[in-house]
């Protein structure tokens, strides 16, 4: 048996789920056994009855204690749900609560901990997968015993298509006094922008060498223009001018979209994490010996003060033309 | 009190990385304290110097880790202990044996690393929590202690949260949380006579890794470079490059 963790939104489904799902679906034909769904949360009963679609059988977990996150409940409640179905692997969403909860999981289970792999696969009783790492920039190939838990790396993977109607089933767990040791005091949302960083076919980042907040005025006009998003250095978030939600690279987020522009970003190697699985690479810097250059397909040794004013024009006559 | 970070020792994210025999070699590679582990021994010098106590420094992995624990050390922490393994082993074997060691030095608050720049892991840190029994609390911002607990902001999937935790408790890092300090001279010499504890991972019944990496590739994209000259002509070579843009890559 494969137990899936799907990720919803409190009424629906995630992406992440349907590509766990798929996930799932792949090892238990290696492994034999079914496939059966956890969802925990508020909102859960209704997403387990879309849930049911897609595997043989829905956990559900809810109720008041189960309102609010935490690592150490997802951790229980998905060790119950595996014990439950007596999975030999759980597959969970690689997001940043995902690979939280699921290295406690791991202990937990005794498991191997296969994290934000790219594929995954089951052979000779052990479970394969893919990942990158050395900040992105080497991919490895991990063999991981039996139980195991594999994280999936979002955006990796085919969503499934339902098949057939799974049974419901709701689980009670009991909190212990480990799970009572996190109280969430207040929620911050995100200041998002109009177009999601992580979804965004292209993104626009702004580096120090943009100078100040105000000019940043002039990489959002560039990114509105294209229907992109804007991102930020390290460096910009640090200097106060952009929120962190907008961070790219290895301790914000991870961007893979069909264009990428750095605009007087030096490239230092954190950032590149972020970005260099990006299909087409642009940069603009006044520096020709900037690491940026090394990862950029079309670029410009430049002012961006000057050079950016220029892109904006003639993309509006490209535009109009 | 006593306070905790967990380190590691990870190749400088500036330096060539080379692959031999389907594996990386790290074999003249400039060796660093991870950065995103500065953060968690700054954290724990700062709690020594607001609340007193002690700030202990721990590792898991080979011999030449120890370069990395004296910079932690240089920085102001008190003393080392190090588990010494050659060869790979996974973060959660890693974690439970570390938690052995932190079980017996019983801290208040234990920090570490968000994300390791060698295995690109985030295990580490929630890992040791639940060998330990204790909570975990994965990206942090913020942190003070406050009432014999702690009260801490950390990233989430999107957005960010405030929580009060009891301790003890593991904490990861996010930048943000602090500016680590650089080792000054005296306390480069002084590190040098701190006390580092090594002991061997087979005593505390760490062997093997329940996790084994097969091959290693570098996986750097062939970029196709083209570099225009602006700093002349900004506004011809902007034209240039949205042409290139429009008619070769047509991404735009």
């Amino acid at each position: 048996m494969i137990l899936v963790v799907l990720d919803h939104d409190g009424s629906k489904l995630r992406k992440s789920a349907l590509e766990g799902v798929t996930r799932g679906r792949k090892l238990a034909e290696a492994l034999g056994g079914e496939v059966a769904g956890l969802v925990v949360g508020p909102g859960a009963e209704a997403v387990a009855e879309e849930a049911k679609n897609f595997v043989n059988k829905v956990y559900v977990v809810s109720g008041p204690d189960w309102e609010t996150y935490t690592a150490e409940k997802w951790a229980k409640a998905a060790q119950a749900a595996a014990e439950a179905a007596g999975a030999k692997v759980v597959v969970a969403p690689a997001s940043r609560t995902g690979r939280s909860w699921t290295a406690r999981l791991a202990v937990k289970l005794d498991a191997a901990l296969l994290e934000d792999t790219l594929e995954s696969w089951a052979e000779e009783g052990k479970v394969f997968a893919t990942k990158y790492s050395f900040l992105n920039r080497v991919l490895e190939k991990q063999a991981g015993t039996l139980p195991a838990v594999v994280s999936v790396k979002p955006n990796t993977t085919p969503l499934a298509e339902p098949a057939g109607a799974g049974a419901v089933e709701p689980l009670s767990v009991e909190l212990g006094e480990l799970e009572k040791k996190v109280e969430v005091i207040k929620k911050i949302t995100e200041s998002g922008g109009k177009v999601s960083l992580t979804e965004a076919e292209v993104v626009v980042t702004g580096g120090r060498g943009m100078g100040s907040a105000e000019a940043f005025g002039m990489v959002e006009e560039f990114a509105d223009l294209l229907g992109g998003a804007v991102g930020a250095t390290r460096a910009v978030i640090d200097a106060g001018w952009r929120p962190y939600s907008e961070q790219i690279g290895q301790t914000g987020k991870t961007v893979q979209p069909t264009i990428y522009f750095a605009l007087a970003v030096s490239g230092a190697v954190q950032h590149q994490a972020g970005m260099n699985k990006s299909k087409v690479v642009v940069a603009v810097n006044k520096d020709p010996d900037a690491p940026i250059f090394k990862e950029t397909d079309y670029g410009i040794v430049g002012d961006v003060h000057q050079v950016l004013p220029a892109m904006i024009e003639e993309v509006k006559k490209v535009k109009n033309s | 009190m006593k306070y905790i970070a967990i380190i590691r020792q990870v190749p400088d994210g500036e330096s060539k990385i080379r692959v031999e025999d389907g594996k990386v070699s790290l074999e003249g590679t400039t060796m660093i304290l991870d950065q995103m582990d500065e953060y968690a021994v700054e954290e724990i010098i700062r709690l020594k110097e607001e609340h007193d106590g002690e700030a202990v420094v721990v590792a898991f992995g080979p011999e030449r880790t120890e370069e990395a624990m004296r910079t932690a050390l240089a920085m102001g922490a008190d003393r080392g202990v190090l588990v010494t393994a050659e060869g790979y082993v996974d973060p959660v074997t890693q974690a439970v044996a570390l938690a052995k060691v932190i079980a017996e030095e019983a801290p208040d608050v234990v920090f570490t690393g968000g994300q390791q720049a060698d295995w690109d892991s985030q295990a580490l840190g929630p890992a040791v929590a639940e060998a330990l029994g204790w909570p975990s609390i994965t990206w942090t911002t913020a942190f003070e202690l406050e009432d014999g607990k702690a009260k801490a902001t950390h990233d989430l999937d999107e957005g960010a949260e405030v929580v009060r935790v009891e301790l003890p408790a593991v904490f990861t890092t996010q930048q943000g949380l602090n500016e680590p300090r650089y080792p000054t001279l005296p306390g480069i010499m002084k590190a040098k006579k701190k006390e580092i504890k090594k002991l061997a991972a087979a005593e505390l019944g760490a062997s093997g890794s329940k996790v084994e990496i097969i091959e290693q590739q570098i996986m750097e994209l062939e970029r196709k470079q083209k570099i225009i000259d602006g700093s002349k002509e900004p506004a011809a070579a902007a034209a240039e490059l949205i042409k290139l843009l429009h008619e070769e890559a047509k991404v735009l």
